[in-house]
């Protein structure tokens, strides 16, 4: 850049100065055609903007003796048009001192100016002269070895395009032929064949010879800059450096061969980068991030060229002003002005330094892409160095390139156009449209930079799924709004992309594409599709959250529910879900969400009642099915135990309980013989009542409810539609262990138990009454026939009858008994549940669990039974539960013992 | 329609508490007195049909059967804004309007007598709902048509709809002041028979406490009916709530009650409200209200006696203990905050629970009405069973044992065809009622379990009230 700033104002002053030199020209030579008057001006130019060196030594006049005796010849010349030519290049000079330049090149300008004069004034030799002019501006132009950026501006006015290869150097000698016509020089000798020796007919000298061996160092020198061998130095196969030549290292100086071997290093960093740059090397980065990094050290090489090309025409220059001094003509040359190793040492630092980088950035870079190219070099931002830092930088923005434009083609058009697998965001081919919300898009890690931290790499995902989304499962095309302002940020400011503080215009454009798309997914989502009422639909119906409906609907169907597994059909059942819906608060939702509860009949196994396959199914289609699908299996989970428990409660209050308050009243007179037995029953049936209450009041309050609540806030103040879904997973998670599916196989079991056992008590039940009622009748009848026969007068029991009734009493009393045992066998089964549940529940490193376990002995009931339970729980205290022992029907201890039967009868 | 309740109101007291009920509904659920639903009450989330149904031009109509046998307060509610609300035909007056004359008996056997045009009713309201859950019966045991012709018709409905729930929203005399119905305590101890051996499950109104509440709390003089049967009538709708506003349980009446009553016979509940403010001290208020209610303090104060709808006196034995706790919490509560205060109160043990059973305090949060402005942010209801309800009935059998030492009063007994031969009724009456305040005793200790076989001889008792004495005696 700097160049090219420099080549402007070279530019400027140029043009100025070419104004004043043609006015000067024109004074001292008088009209010329116009042919020969530019190539005069393009020498004449040529001197000053390429020199900023010493005075050149031939002039031995000051500048004012040179401008004093100008003015002299001009004087003698007399007037030309009427106008004092002296006194007009007097004018002039002044223009040219107001002009900023150098003193010493005005000098030599004035001296060449004064030669030019005179020249024209001894027509005769000009030969002579113009050889000098040359050599002048030659001299001059050899000196820019440390300027070499100016010579690009001077080729820019005198030969449009100042190249490496040598171009500039053969249209100026044929500008010299040219213009001069006196000395002729064979450009197509000159040009390529640099190496080759100049100049054939030379004469044969100790000093010329040394001059060319040493020109031939410091030509190796060069050559070895750009990797290529020459005499004495030579390519080393197996590292690629470049060693001295035995054969022709003899004539080198140790210090000759030191310098040069240390010079040659160049050349060695330089063959690294291009092996780098190289695709077919193989040791390249690859990807189009890949591909951006070899044409960036593509571009750094082609610099690098240049410099070199303007060693190499420094070194020509040189060599042919030596050349035309050795001819004995023109000045005299020095050792100051020849282009030396020790230069050269002080020249390569810089680009070694340079490409030393460039070999360790390329070298840390290979065979990587994508996200991982990138990390790499970010690792190596942040050099102390500033000019490594702004090296860095450029590679880095080179690179991050491509992947911004994916960035921004994914974020603003959901599209993936990434043939090397080196963008983070990854598509799933083989996934399908209706899992493309949670599988079809996925962040490919490895290839995600390190600059990009997880969050910004989660929105960019994000909003590409959402685009997708929107595009393919909601069938909306429209384009976002501001869509082509976003673009443009997005696309330029590829610099900011690795900014530390993510607060740069790029990042605030992805961050409102995030906001924009997800805020519009979300509100297509929650408006037209209702996710929140589905969801809502989800809790109140799969997880029974609408009390009223569950036991409508239980009570519609307990009669399918009873069946066997193998006579229950689908369609029965969805006319009584539909009439549940219909009668109970449920028909104020939504028909849209109604419509998608179903009731699906799994396919029974031997013994399944209605019970264990009947299930409400949540069906959902379209966009939410690409949201909730996945969901979906955690709900039938759930669904499960949740149906379970209900049906619990079901039998426990609407048979068992029912049961005994209606039998109450009516087997009042029998109380006597089943008093005991069924105070038993009561009592054990309320100490179950509290267990499925308190655990129904847990599941249904504590976890689901409390959880929901929970998940409600949390949708109200989502922004994004993965807000609500990654809350409404964790809310599912959470109901998961709270409902104790497949966490702890031990509660699970237990609570299996209890669950069995209450089924035992409802069988045990209906058994134990339907001999009570029997007995019942039997002594109505007996009653009855005592009664009629009073009537009748005559006495009617007989002894037989007598006989027969107490037999039956007996019958009766001992069926009673045995009831008795047969309660107690299912209540200590279902005591040894639930202590082992309590147990579980009490050692279980899940605080909730261990509340709701105090929960369940509220009143330290079981605590008190069970002492481990009081005990601090460790692994041995578990171990020797006594829970099995306290269970033992004949310990003393148990509550279930029935006092020893009377021994009345 | 589903899980639904047929309400009988009956006698004086039951009539003017069920009115107050319905009033109290019509407000809830945004019905106005004629029937017709509000413009305001389309919120939806109220289940109106547990309680009415709705006639072919959309009135809502309560499911109410209102009986009495004078006209006086039946003819105060058909003669007020609501008179269009109920059915004409489930509004059933005796003939001869004389009422029972506070007479058990005299209700007891008008009840008899008039059991087909009744049951006429009943039995059409029964049959128009889809699946009837049970009854709620509101009535005084005191008087005469709700006691004598209550008892009559809870036994009947005993045995007319063995499987439905028979819930009962009964009504006791205020014990502080001297009554002027001298047969009182025979009404109440007839009464409490059937109360113990009919009923599913008995809400006890007490009448004492409620006075006391007005007085202590509401800084009321002297409470009118009409501030006693608000309170009442806040009871009722707010112990029926969860049934009315469904939401994840304890949606049906059996859901309610089964896990309250362990046994058959300790079905009675006493109920705790808090706040209790009245009209004139919503000013007071602002004082009052120095920090914000939590879940907890209304946990806590449902546990106080002084917030209790029964008097039951001074616990001197300090035994008695709550059975079941059941605490139905309206207004703006935090759902975490609820276990967490029931960890509260167990940590600090506020409340003495039964030793033989486990046990624990149940909450329901429910919804509350969104046309009812309420100044309170929290409130709470608690169903309670406790064994210190006994000391209730005790005293009405010391009452009844007193006058019945003295034979006064039994002429008008007499007169009626149920104590046409002998006395026993009333005998047997008592043998129940002591052998329920044994039970509510036991229950108070560890052996509860083995009550059954003392209780199995008391039990026997009744059929021969000797057995049946020495039973108890053995029991205590």
């Amino acid at each position: 850049m700097s160049q090219e700033n420099s080549g402007a104002d070279v530019a400027g002053l140029t043009s100025r100065l070419a104004d004043l030199l043609s006015d000067l020209c024109l004074t001292i030579e008088g009209k010329q055609p116009p042919q020969v008057q530019d190539e005069t001006l393009a020498r004449v130019a040529k001197c000053i903007t390429s020199n900023t060196g010493s005075p050149y030594h031939s002039i031995s006049l000051s500048e004012h003796e040179c401008v004093q005796k100008t003015m002299k010849i001009l004087r003698a010349r007399g007037e030309v048009d009427g106008i004092d030519t002296a006194e007009h290049f007097y004018e002039l000079y002044k223009k040219l001192l107001q002009i900023k330049l150098d003193p010493q090149v005005r000098h030599s300008l004035m001296g060449y100016l004064l030669s030019m004069a005179d020249k024209q004034t001894a027509n005769g030799e000009a030969g002579l002269l113009s050889a000098r002019s040359d050599n002048l501006s030659q001299a001059l132009g050899n000196r820019t070895a440390s300027s070499a950026n100016l010579t690009a501006g001077v080729g820019s006015y005198a030969t449009g395009t100042s190249s490496h290869n040598g171009n500039g150097l053969s249209e100026r000698d044929a500008v010299d032929g040219a213009g001069c016509g006196g000395y002729s020089y064979d450009p197509t000798q000159s040009s390529p064949g640099l190496g080759k020796k100049t100049l054939p007919n030379y004469v044969e000298m100790q000093a010329q010879q040394k001059f060319d061996e040493q020109q031939e160092i410091v030509l190796n020198a060069i050559y070895s800059f750009t990797g290529v061998q020459g005499k004495y130095l030579k390519k080393d196969v197996v590292t690629g450096r470049f060693k001295l030549d035995p054969n022709s290292s003899e004539s080198l100086t140790a210090g000759q061969a030191g310098m040069l071997l240390r010079l040659s290093e160049l050349g060695y960093y330089y063959d690294r980068v291009t092996k780098f740059a190289d695709v077919s090397t193989g040791f390249n980065a690859m990807g189009c991030m890949g591909q951006a990094l070899m044409s960036k050290l593509k571009e750094e090489l082609s610099e690098f060229h240049g410099q070199v090309s303007e060693l190499h025409d420094e070194m020509n220059l040189y060599r042919k002003a030596q050349m035309n001094w050795n001819a004995g003509c023109g000045g005299e040359p020095s050792d100051k002005h020849e282009l030396t190793l020790f230069k050269l040492l002080a020249w390569y630092i810089k680009p070694l330094y340079r490409l030393q980088w460039l070999t360790k950035i390329a070298d840390a870079c290979q065979m990587k892409k994508g996200g991982e190219l990138a990390s790499t070099v970010y690792d190596l931002l942040d050099n102390g160095h500033s000019m490594v830092n702004k090296l860095v930088v450029d590679i880095l923005t080179a690179i991050c390139g491509p992947l911004v434009r994916m960035i921004s083609k994914w974020m603003l058009e959901g599209g993936i156009n990434d043939l090397h697998s080196e963008f983070f965001v990854e598509s799933l081919n083989d996934v399908g449209a209706d899992r493309l919300w949670h599988d079809k898009f996925r962040l490919r890690l490895p290839m995600l930079p390190k600059f990009v931290p997880m969050d910004l790499a989660d929105k960019i995902l994000k909003t590409g799924k959402c685009i997708n989304f929107l595009r393919e499962i909601c069938e909306m095309q429209g384009l976002m709004k501001g869509r082509d302002e976003l673009k443009k940020v997005m696309d330029n400011k590829v610099d900011q992309f690795f900014s530390y503080v993510p607060d740069t215009s790029w990042h605030a454009a992805v961050e409102t594409c995030y906001q924009q798309t997800s805020k519009h997914v979300l509100d297509i989502m929650v408006g037209p599709h209702k996710l929140l009422d589905h969801l809502q639909g989800m809790r109140r119906y799969l997880l029974l959250g609408q009390g009223d409906f569950v036991s409508i609907l239980i009570e519609n169907m307990k009669d399918e529910l009873e069946r066997n597994g193998g006579d229950i059909y689908a369609h029965d059942l969805s006319s009584m879900l539909d009439a549940a819906l219909r009668c109970t608060n449920a028909q104020y939702d939504d028909p849209d969400i109604l419509n998608h509860l179903d009731i699906v009949v799994q396919r029974p196994y031997i013994g399944d009642k209605g019970w264990d396959i009947i299930s409400l199914k949540y069906i959902v289609q379209g966009p939410l099915a690409t949201m909730l699908e996945p969901t979906m299996p955690t709900y039938k989970l759930l669904f499960k135990p949740l149906w379970r428990m209900k049906h619990m409660e079901f039998v426990l209050s609407m048979k068992i309980w029912q049961e005994q308050m209606g039998n109450a009243k009516t087997l009042r007179p029998m109380n006597s013989e089943i008093g005991k037995a069924s105070h038993r029953l009561n009592l054990f049936t309320s100490e179950i009542m509290h267990f499925i209450h308190q655990m129904q009041y847990y599941v249904l309050f504590e976890v689901i409810e409390c959880n929901w609540v929970e998940l409600q806030k949390k949708m109200q103040q989502a922004t994004a539609l993965d807000d609500i879904l990654e809350a409404h997973e964790k809310f599912l998670q959470t109901i998961k262990v709270g409902c104790f599916v497949g966490n702890e196989t031990d509660m699970e079991h237990s609570l299996e138990t209890v669950y069995e056992n209450i089924i035992c008590l409802e069988t045990w039940q209906s058994n134990f009454y339907k001999e009570c009622f029997q007995e019942m009748t039997a002594r109505q009848e007996l009653a009855k026939e005592v009664q009629k026969s009073e009537k009748q007068g005559v006495y009617g029991l007989t002894s037989e009858l007598t006989l027969q009734r107490d037999q039956e009493k007996k019958i009766f009393a001992q069926k009673i008994e045995t009831a008795c045992h047969g309660l107690e066998v299912i209540a200590s089964a279902y005591e040894k549940a639930v202590s082992n549940f309590l147990m579980a529940l009490n050692s279980s490193h899940d605080p909730n669990l261990q509340l709701f376990g105090t929960r369940l002995d509220f009143n330290e009931y079981y605590k008190k039974r069970d002492t481990n339970l009081s005990k601090p729980l460790t692994f041995e205290h578990m171990r020797m539960s006594n829970v099995f022992s306290l269970n033992n029907r004949n310990s003393p201890n148990s509550r279930f013992v029935i006092h020893a039967p009377t021994t009345k009868e | 329609m589903p899980s639904e309740i047929i309400t009988l109101q009956l006698g004086q007291c039951g009539n003017q508490i069920g009115f107050e009920f319905w009033k109290r509904l019509c407000l809830e659920h945004g019905i106005s007195p004629s029937g017709v639903l509000e413009d305001f009450a389309n919120d939806g989330m109220d289940r109106k049909d547990v309680f009415f149904y709705q006639a072919d031009d959309d009135h809502y109509i309560p499911r109410a059967v209102l009986l009495d046998l004078e006209p006086r307060v039946i003819n105060t509610i058909m003669g007020s804004a609501y008179s269009k609300l109920y059915n004409p035909e489930n509004v059933y007056l005796s003939k001869h309007g004389g009422g029972a004359g506070n007479n058990w008996a005299s209700g007891y056997s008008q009840g008899d007598k008039l059991q087909e045009e009744v049951f006429d009713i009943i039995d059409r309201e029964a049959d128009g709902s889809d699946s009837l859950e049970g009854f709620i019966l509101c009535h005084s045991i005191a008087g005469g048509t709700g006691s004598g012709m209550g008892s009559f018709i809870m036994e009947r409905l005993a045995d007319r709809y063995p499987k439905k729930l028979i819930q009962t929203y009964s009504v006791f005399p205020n014990q502080d002041e001297i009554s002027d119905v001298v047969v009182q305590p025979y009404n109440s101890m007839l009464t409490l028979r059937r109360l113990t051996t009919a009923a599913d499950s008995v809400v006890v109104l007490d009448n004492t406490a409620l006075n006391r509440i007005a007085c202590d709390r509401l800084h009321i003089q002297n409470p009118s009916f009409s501030q006693i049967n608000n309170l009442v009538s806040t009871i009722m709708s707010v112990s029926t709530t969860t049934l009315r506003y469904p939401s994840y349980m304890n949606n049906n009446l059996i859901g309610l009650m089964a896990p309250l009553i362990p046994t058959p016979q300790l079905h009675f509940l006493m109920t705790g409200y808090t706040p209790l403010t009245s009209d004139s001290d919503v000013n007071s208020q602002q004082t009052v209200n120095v920090r914000k209610t939590t879940v907890l303090d209304v946990m806590r104060r449902l546990l106080q006696p002084k917030n209790m709808m029964v008097s039951t006196g001074p616990d001197k034995s300090n035994h008695h203990c709550y059975i079941s706790i059941l605490n139905i919490i309206q207004g703006e509560v935090d759902p975490s905050q609820v276990h967490k205060s029931l960890q509260r109160i167990r940590d600090r043990k506020m409340a003495q629970f039964i030793p033989w059973g486990p046990t624990s305090i149940q909450v329901a949060l429910s919804r509350s009405s969104p046309y009812v402005q309420s100044n309170h942010r929290v409130s709470g209801l608690m169903l309670a069973n406790h064994t210190s309800i006994c000391s209730l009935f005790e005293r009405t059998l010391n009452q009844y044992d007193k006058l019945r030492k003295r034979g006064a009063f039994l002429d008008q007994f007499r007169r009626e065809d149920i104590f046409k031969d002998d006395l026993s009724e009333l005998d047997e009456s008592r043998e129940i009622v002591d052998c329920l305040v044994q039970e509510y005793a036991a229950a108070t200790r560890e052996d509860y379990m083995q009550f059954s076989v003392k209780r199995g001889a008391a039990g026997a008792g009744d059929a021969k009230s000797e057995d049946g004495r020495s039973g108890t005696s053995g029991g205590v």
